[in-house]
This record gives structure tokens, C-alpha cells and sequence, in this order.
């Protein structure tokens, strides 16, 4: 205690008894009451017991315990192995002045390295860190760090270019490095084996980042079960089956789980992998603030300003003034009137989009199909109207990353998503226009050319067919009066849907210059009416296979029970299998005489089949087309591609570590000939990111072309074509889980999106030129903002 | 002779860190790397000969002499183009040239040109001789597979891997490293499996080259060790420098 203090104290201590003499006699005849009773003898009796108690029970236990746990150490892995796990920026600035490693400590062993403070005490970095000075001046709440970073402090890791013979704590480490040295040498009083892990931190402001799990462009989370409430009744036999495979082979991987005979506890330090990446992600923009703010602790080498300097200071701070002030004037009165415009602009097109969509959605019953199930152009409308609807939440969500850390990195996604969004519609509109335009400009002779190509492939060419199959088709003698009936049937069909088309001739012009018009809405649109009206067109096919399909199906299906009643079974509906019967001479004769009319009729029946059938076949693959050229429209990841090729790590796809040669680290020349020290044996691994590959970019790609090509090139199919059965579409909604891969399965609702929209925090202040100058030691500093950064400040 | 058999190398730089590196690129010698010079010489040829025909098929360039390089005389105006056209019409006028553009035009038609010319090109481009697939296991972290892909030594002979791809299987989703039996044809080969934990099927180590079993269970070993056991293998080095440091620094201090 300070003498001064001392004296105080007894000043104050001598007056007071002073002023209160009676509460010293008062004591004084206490103590003498309490003496003539026994008390003192008592109390001190007590107390010898109690000691006796201790000395001989407590200290011999707690002696017996301390041997016990060190015997066996409680905590496997963690404590006791001795491997050093260290994480370290290569990007590290590196000098060689003395310094403090400052990082994270996420257990005894396992530290990542943030910054490396220069010229500073490290028992002063430690206290500031404690009182928190260190990050003083941050742009947001330091709590924030905390929470993402798993741990609730930062602490001081170590010493570096510190000479041996300072003394540390044993749990601290020892670095040295150079600015030649691209790899610290590291170590650690405690540690045995060392793994020095090098990174290169990811830049928060160009929005790089790691994670060990490929990043998600699609918005993949309730599709699933969108489909399955609609699926659960018409769940076909292909999905069943693949379901079961699923279900079995869940079984196995169950099984494999007993496989492993002992299961075990992962260490702190192998549960801490996701903590450190994230701590990887945030290294950069903590380094930023921690050296900001290591001129409150410490004495840096630095110089004052130079006189040019100085004017050329209060020059910048002149002019930033005038800017603030502008800036000002245009946010306070402006801008205000015109967010509000916009955003009541915005409300209102998202009121017209909801009655759209409601209308689009609308089904008479749960079961039947809504508009946009049925017709393309319907569905382009539909994603369109739910991308407009999606964009301001999504814009709302990216404006909340303003006002957070950098290194956060949960919206990045979102980022790629919403961009990729608006740039596809952008460019679809540019396509739409060049098509627009030139549709417009040619729409006779488009109109003439359709109306061309729908007579002579979808009228005559059926004409000739039919006619061609009504005489003897390629040497196969048919049965005449059945070709013909059926050729007639079907040429009377054609000539009246041939004068249907001839009525709407006339206004296929219009028509075409209405479908140009609208591929002012984006080159997608065009396609979709295009699309539908191929489907329209082409309506009289889809009748003829029909029809004709099922006159097959039928046919085949007597000859198949006549057959068995010709082999004298039957097939037995209850029990489902050929059961053999008794028939009658009579039944048997019909039956077999039957059963030879039908046979020769059948390659008749057949041929007119396979034309309409194989029609039919031609219509869904241009449908194909067409489709497939709408989702690549509609989702093509174009801002995903484009990232990979300009910068890599903002689509990371995983890490990736790499064993270095620890050669050249080893032989590099020690600043200190001690012979005696020796490295503990340390690896040098580098981590790297992991661009994502192509392949998972179009991963919704390949689902799409697998799902296509299992329900239309699986043998069922050809079952179907064979026995006449008819062949489903493929539910446009499974087809389209791609289009809506994007977007949310349920949109926000309109007030939703009002109170998104109103809840937007007011920007912060992008020029903040007038910072209060720190003091330290006296001197003046720089604003911290203005230029330099640390290579300035250094003399 | 440019292979072997699959054979095993291992780093280990400390008893916690090991890389086991399975390759069929045999220790680099002087004649081998000459025979892997001579490899990419060969391919080098082959692309030039793919340009010289599909040159002399589809532009019918004129037989006589090349035009200059720099047509006006002045050395200051050249043109990558024109330099480059110049190159490839002397080695089209060259008699391996003619020989090629021989074949290409008067021999064969026009689209087997086409297609030879692609087989060729790619074959020569992307078609490796080596394979080598390595597996990191780093004790804390976890595993990672790695195989070369794509032009695997195109350039380095041999020397090294050009192009990787990488699977990192962090310790905690680790179940089991275990040695399973597959009958492939007539035989039964070991192969080494990581059971990842939620995850429907097991992950093969060295999935192309399927090593023998001596080491498939040689690395299952030391992967193991490495992995888990608190005392690895090797662990004794580390301890006897972990006493030299301490006395190191009493000493200092």
C-alpha cells in the first residue's frame, strides 16, 4: 500500500477512536467478561481439534488423490497426448520485431493464430483483452464474434521472435519467423508433436469464405415434401420400388453401425473443426480491429506528421465535410420521398401478382389440376410472378448483411441466388427483345410458315400415312374392310380438323405478332406459348393415339383370355393366377374361333397403332425441347459459373489439406546456435478451400435428366408402348422441381412483405471521415481510416 | 517399363501426420525420365500432326513457299497471327508434313479425318500413364483421399501430379477404418473402407488402384495408429525431443 495512504488511514483511525471513547471501553470490558468465563480457552481448543483433523485426515487424502490423477489422467486426447495443433494466416504480415501472438485457444493444445501484435507487453495485451480494449471502435457488436466464434474470449497464445531466454507460460508458444520465412517455426514447452496448419484467410470483404460442406445453390429444404402430399395416392410403381431400395439399404447402414465394435467419445479438439473454420472465416477482419487498436497498449515505433502531411490531412477533411454535408442534405430530404414511392410501387405490383397467382393456383377440387399444372405459359407466368415476389425478401435479407460483420457468412448463398435470379431475367428480357422484335417485324411469314408446316406435317403427312396403310403397307396384306374402316374413320377426323385450321388461318398472323409482343416479358415466354400451342395444334394426335391405343389394349387383352380359355385355364381374379377350368365344348369352340378372327385382325389394329403412337413419341420430345430450353432460361446458374472463373473461394466446395515438406523448415537457420534446443517433431500441413466442381452446379441438372430418362426410357415404358397401354406424362411438377429449386415453397404473404419491407434499418453513414483522434502516449495518430493502414504508421 | 506395379511411399513427419501415396510411377531414374521425355515428345508430334492434317484437309493450303513473316519489312509490326501461320505452313511444306497431309486428303475421307484426328487429340492430350492416389491421415482432423485426374504428369514427367481431386473426411463423421474382401472376377481382392458415419455407403480408399492386401493392411496399421492410438507408433522420437526441449529451457531460463 502506498505510504501516503497508510497515513491517511491512521489519521482517520486515531480521530475516530477520539471522538468514540466509550465504544473502546466498551471493548476493553468485553474482553474482560469473556476472559473470566472461559471463552478464549475454548475457542482455542476448537481450534487445535480442527487442525489436528486436518493434518491428519485432509492433507494425506488429498495427497492420495493428487497421486491417483496423475496415474490416470482423466481426459484422453485432449491433455495428455502432446500434439500441438496450431492454425496459422500465412498472410500474416511478417517483420522481425518482437510480438505477441494473439488468436483463439479452443482447447489447451489447439490454438488458432489471429494476429501477431508488435511491440507490445504481453502481460498488458493480456489485460486489454480481458477489459476488452483491444476491440474498442468496432463497426458492430463484438458479441457477435463471440457467438460465431464458439469461445468466449480472445487470449494471448504466445511470444514471437521473443529470444528463449524470456520467461512464458508453459502453455504458450514460441514462434519465430522472418520475412523471408514463409512458415513459422513453432514451439510449445507443453506439446511434443507440433501440426502447424497454414491457411490463407479468406478476404470477408470480397465475400470469400470456407466451409467444409459445399455450398447450396439451390434452395433445397421442403421441395420434398411439396411433392409428396400430391404423390402419397398416385405414388407410382417406380417410385415405390425405389423407396424400398431406399429403405433396405438404410437397414444395412444400420447394420453397419453395430459393425464397429467400440464407438468413440470424439476429443474437444476433433469436435472443434467446424468452430475453427469459422474462425478461419472471421481471421481477417479480426486482425483489422485488433491492429487498429494496439496503439492504446503498447509504445509502436512511429513518427509524427510531416508538415505535407498534415496539410494534406486537413485538405482531405475540408472536402470531406462539404461531401458529408451534400450527402446529408440529399438522404434527409431526397431520398425518403422516393423509397416511399417505390416501395408502395412495390406493394401494389405484389397485391396484382397475389390475385394472378391465386388464379393461376385455383383447382376446382385438391385432387385436379390447377392452370398452371396443364399449360406452360401458365407455369412461366406463375415463376415469374413468385421470382417478384421472392426478390424484395431477398433483397431485404442481403440489406441486413450491411449491417452485420463481413465474416458472416449464412447470406453469401442467398447473394449468388438473388444475383443469379436478376441476371437471368435480365438477360432473358435482352433475348426476348432481339426475338420480339424480329418476330414482329416477320410475323407474316411466320404465321405462313406455321401454318405451312401444320398442314403438311400434321395434315397431309397423316393423310398420306393413313392412306399408306389402307393399301397393303410394305408388302403386309392387312385385313382390307378393317384398314379401311379405321382409315376412313380417321381421314374423317382429319379433314375436320383441316377445315378447323383453315378457320383459324386468318388470325395466326395476330396470333404470332400477340406471342412476339409478349417476348418483350423475356425470351422464355415466346417459348412457352410456343409450347402450348404446339400442344393445341397437335390436340387431333393426341386423340388418334388415343383412340387407337386403346382399341389395342383392348384387343390384346381378349386375345390373352381367349388364349388361356384355348389352353383350357382361365385367370383367376381373386388369387391373381391362371387357374385351369373345366369349359364346355361350345364355349370352347366360340372361344377358339373368336380367338382366330381376332388374331388375324390384330396386325391391322397394330400398325395404325404404331403411327399414331410413334406421332405421339415425335410431340413429347419437341416438348422435351422446349422445355428443357425454358429451365435453362429459367435457372441456368450463370452467376455461379461466372464467380468460379473470376474468383474460386467464393464458391467453396470443401477444404482440402495438403502435407508439406518439412525439409527446407527444419534446415532453415535458427537466429539463436543454442545446441541444445531441439524442434518438437512438427508437420506443416496447408489448408486449403476447394473450389465447387461443375458437377454439383448442375447437380438439379442431372436430377432433371434422371428423372426424365427413368420414366420415359424405362423398360415399363416400353411394356406400355407394347401393350398399348397408355403412356402418363411425366407430372410436370416432378419435371419442374428445378424451376422451383429456387424459390421458397411458400411465398411471404403481402403483409409479410410489408413489414419486411418497412422493418429496413436505416443505412449507416458510408463516409466517416471525422474520427475523433486516438491519444496514446501523447501523440497525435492517423484517423485510422486514412490510407495507411499498418505500413504507414511503421517510421 | 514407364510402370510398375502399384507401390507404397509414406511421410511421416511426425508420429500424429502421415501421407501414404500409392503410385505406379516408378522411382525416377535417368532413362526413365529420358523414356517420359520421349512420351511427351510423341504426344507433342501427334497434336502437331492432328493440326497439320485438319490444316491441309479443310483450309486446301496453297504448296507453294509460306508467306513472310513480316510483310513489310519491318520488324516492328508482327502480327501473332500471321507468325504462327507461318510456323504452321512450314511444317506443313516440311516432308513429314506432306507425308501427314498426304494421308489426310488423298487416303482418307474427309470425316475420318475429322474423327481420327479427334481420337488422336485426345488421347494425346488427356490419356496419362501413371495413376496415383494418396491418403492423408492427420490425427485431429481427419482423413483425406486424393487421386490424380486429367493429365495426371503431363508436364512434370512423372515428377509430380498435375491436377487433384480430393475427398477430406473430418474424424468425427469417421466410424470405422476396416479391411473388407470382394470377389472381382475369379479373385478376391482386400480393399481398405472408411465407414462415414450418415452416409449410405462406404468410402473405398484407393479406389483405382484396389492395392494387394499386404498393403492394404500395411497402411490400415499405420492409419489407424495414427489416428487414434494415444502412443502411436513412433511416439518414442517425439517424447526423447519433448525431454531435450524442457532441458532446453531450463537451461535457457
Amino acid at each position: 500500500m502506498h505510504p501516503f495512504s497508510v497515513l491517511t488511514l491512521g489519521i482517520f483511525v486515531a480521530g475516530y477512536i477520539t471522538a468514540r471513547w466509550d465504544l473502546v471501553t466498551r471493548l476493553y470490558e468485553l474482553a474482560i467478561f469473556a476472559w473470566e468465563y472461559g471463552v478464549v480457552t475454548r475457542a482455542a481448543k476448537g481450534f487445535c481439534v480442527l487442525s489436528l483433523v486436518f493434518l491428519v485426515v485432509f492433507l494425506p487424502v488429498q495427497h492420495l488423490a493428487t497421486l491417483e490423477s496423475n496415474l490416470h489422467p482423466r481426459s484422453p486426447g485432449s491433455e495428455d497426448d502432446g500434439l500441438m495443433r496450431v492454425f496459422w494466416p500465412t498472410d500474416l504480415p511478417r517483420s522481425d520485431c518482437k510480438g505477441v501472438v494473439v488468436g483463439w485457444r479452443n482447447s489447451a493444445l489447439d490454438v488458432l493464430v489471429v494476429a501477431i501484435l508488435e511491440e507490445v507487453e504481453p502481460r498488458r495485451v493480456e489485460s486489454a483483452l480481458k477489459l476488452g480494449n483491444l476491440l474498442r471502435n468496432a463497426p458492430h457488436p463484438v458479441s457477435r464474434i463471440y457467438e460465431q466464434c464458439g469461445k468466449s474470449s480472445i487470449s494471448v497464445l504466445g511470444v514471437s521472435n521473443t529470444p528463449d531466454t524470456v520467461e512464458v507460460d508453459s502453455s504458450w508458444i514460441r514462434a519465430t519467423i522472418t520475412p523471408k520465412q514463409r512458415t513459422p517455426s513453432v514451439t510449445c514447452a507443453r506439446a511434443s508433436s507440433i501440426q502447424i496448419i497454414l491457411f490463407e484467410r479468406p478476404l470477408p470483404g470480397r465475400m470469400q469464405y470456407m466451409s467444409l460442406n459445399p455450398i447450396a445453390l439451390a434452395l433445397g429444404d421442403k421441395h420434398d415434401g411439396f411433392r409428396q402430399d400430391f404423390a402419397d395416392s398416385t405414388e407410382e410403381d417406380d417410385e415405390k420400388k425405389e423407396r424400398l431400395k431406399k429403405e433396405n439399404k438404410q437397414k444395412l447402414v444400420e447394420k453397419l453401425k453395430q459393425h464397429s465394435v467400440i464407438k468413440r467419445t470424439p476429443s474437444p479438439k476433433e469436435r472443434a473443426l467446424p468452430t475453427i473454420i469459422n474462425q478461419i472465416n472471421w481471421a481477417w477482419e479480426l486482425e483489422k480491429l485488433l491492429q487498429q487498436n494496439v496503439s492504446r497498449i503498447g509504445t509502436r515505433p512511429k513518427r509524427a506528421l510531416s508538415v505535407s502531411e498534415r496539410v494534406v490531412e486537413s485538405a482531405t477533411t475540408a472536402r470531406d465535410m462539404i461531401l458529408v454535408w451534400l450527402w446529408d442534405m440529399i438522404t434527409i430530404y431526397v431520398l425518403p420521398v422516393i423509397k416511399k414511392l417505390f416501395v408502395l410501387g412495390l406493394m401494389a405490383h405484389r397485391v396484382v401478382a397475389e390475385v394472378l397467382l391465386r388464379i393461376l393456383e385455383w383447382r376446382l377440387r385438391p385432387r385436379y389440376a390447377a392452370l398452371k399444372d396443364i399449360s406452360a405459359t401458365a407455369q412461366q407466368v406463375e415463376i415469374r410472378l413468385q421470382q417478384f415476389c421472392y426478390w424484395p425478401m431477398q433483397y431485404v435479407t442481403l440489406r441486413m448483411r450491411k449491417n452485420d460483420w463481413a465474416s458472416v457468412t449464412t447470406s453469401h448463398p442467398d447473394y449468388i441466388r438473388f444475383y443469379n435470379s436478376l441476371w437471368l431475367v435480365a438477360n432473358d428480357v435482352i433475348i426476348g427483345m432481339a426475338f420480339g422484335s424480329y418476330i414482329i417485324d416477320n410475323a407474316g411469314w411466320v404465321a405462313d410458315e406455321i401454318s405451312r408446316l401444320l398442314t403438311t406435317y400434321t395434315v397431309e403427312a397423316l393423310q398420306s400415312s393413313i392412306s399408306w396403310l389402307m393399301g397393303w403397307p410394305a408388302g403386309l396384306k392387312l385385313n382390307t374392310e378393317l384398314a379401311a374402316f379405321l382409315g376412313d374413320l380417321f381421314l374423317w377426323v382429319i379433314e375436320y380438323w383441316a377445315s378447323c385450321i383453315e378457320t383459324i388461318r386468318p388470325i395466326l398472323p395476330r396470333i404470332v405478332w400477340i406471342i412476339g409482343f409478349s417476348s418483350f416479358a423475356g425470351a422464355s415466354m415466346p417459348l412457352a406459348l410456343f409450347s402450348d400451342l404446339l400442344s393445341i395444334l397437335t390436340i387431333h394426335i393426341y386423340s388418334f393415339y388415343l383412340a387407337s391405343a386403346r382399341i389395342f389394349h383392348w384387343q390384346l387383352n381378349i386375345l390373352t383370355s381367349l388364349f388361356h380359355l384355348f389352353r383350357g385355364k382361365k385367370h383367376n381374379v381373386l388369387r391373381n393366377r391362371i387357374d385351369s377350368c373345366d369349359y364346355g365344348l361350345d364355349q370352347l369352340l366360340v372361344g377358339t374361333i373368336l380367338f382366330t378372327v381376332l388374331f388375324f385382325l390384330l396386325p391391322t389394329v397394330v400398325v395404325f397403332y404404331l403411327n399414331f403412337a410413334i406421332a405421339r413419341m415425335t410431340i413429347i420430345l419437341f416438348k422435351a425441347c422446349f422445355d428443357t430450353a425454358l429451365s435453362c432460361l429459367n435457372h441456368f446458374p450463370l452467376f455461379a459459373l461466372m464467380l468460379r472463373v473470376k474468383d474460386p473461394k467464393r464458391l467453396p466446395g470443401g477444404i482440402r489439406f495438403e502435407l508439406r515438406d518439412t525439409q527446407d523448415f527444419l534446415s532453415a537457420p535458427c537466429n539463436d546456435n543454442n545446441p541444445l534446443r531441439q524442434h518438437p517433431s512438427t508437420s506443416v500441413i496447408s489448408l486449403q478451400p476447394i473450389p465447387l466442381d461443375f458437377k454439383s452446379m448442375f447437380y438439379q441438372y442431372f436430377q432433371m435428366g434422371n428423372r426424365i430418362t427413368k420414366h420415359y426410357l424405362s423398360p415399363r415404358v416400353a411394356l406400355c408402348l407394347l401393350t398399348g397401354k397408355f403412356v402418363p406424362p411425366l407430372n410436370r411438377k416432378n419435371l419442374y422441381s428445378l424451376q422451383y429449386s429456387m424459390l421458397p415453397a411458400k411465398r411471404a404473404g403481402v403483409m409479410e412483405m410489408w413489414d419486411a419491407v418497412n422493418s429496413l434499418p436505416a443505412s449507416k453513414r458510408k463516409v466517416m471521415p471525422v474520427q475523433v483522434p486516438i491519444l496514446a502516449n501523447g501523440r497525435a495518430r492517423f484517423p485510422s481510416n486514412y490510407g495507411g493502414g499498418r505500413a504507414r504508421s511503421y517510421g | 517399363m514407364l510402370t510398375t506395379t502399384p507401390y507404397l511411399t509414406t511421410r511421416r513427419p511426425s508420429p500424429t501426420t502421415a501421407e501414404f501415396t500409392l503410385t505406379t510411377c516408378p522411382p525416377l531414374t535417368p532413362p526413365l525420365r529420358a523414356a517420359l521425355f520421349g512420351v511427351l515428345c510423341l504426344r507433342f508430334i501427334a497434336v502437331l500432326s492432328v493440326i497439320i492434317g485438319i490444316y491441309s484437309a479443310f483450309f486446301s493450303p496453297p504448296s507453294n513457299p509460306p508467306p513472310p513473316v513480316f510483310p513489310s519489312g519491318r520488324y516492328y509490326d508482327f502480327d501473332l497471327n500471321n507468325f504462327l501461320l507461318h510456323i504452321l505452313h512450314l511444317l506443313y511444306i516440311s516432308a513429314p508434313g506432306q507425308w501427314v497431309a498426304t494421308l489426310a486428303t488423298s487416303v482418307l475421307p474427309p470425316y475420318a479425318v475429322l474423327g481420327l484426328s479427334a481420337v488422336t487429340a485426345y488421347i494425346a492430350l488427356f490419356a496419362r500413364i501413371h495413376t496415383t492416389e494418396s491418403l492423408l491421415v492427420l490425427r485431429g482432423l481427419g482423413i483425406q483421399m486424393s487421386s490424380s485426374v486429367g493429365g495426371g504428369n503431363f508436364f512434370r514427367l512423372g515428377g509430380g501430379t498435375y491436377m487433384k481431386r480430393t475427398r477430406f473426411i473430418p474424424t468425427e463423421k469417421i466410424q470405422d477404418i476396416l479391411i473388407n474382401e470382394a470377389f472381382k472376377g475369379f479373385e478376391v481382392r482386400y480393399y481398405l473402407v472408411i465407414v462415414v458415419e450418415g452416409e449410405e455407403d462406404v468410402v473405398v480408399c484407393f479406389p483405382r488402384l484396389l492395392p494387394r492386401r499386404k498393403i492394404a493392411e500395411k497402411v490400415w496399421r499405420e492409419a489407424r495408429g495414427c489416428l487414434y492410438e494415444k502412443d502411436g507408433p513412433v511416439m518414442g522420437a517425439g517424447a526423447g525431443s519433448q525431454a531435450a526441449w524442457r532441458g532446453g529451457n531450463e537451461k535457457g531460463g
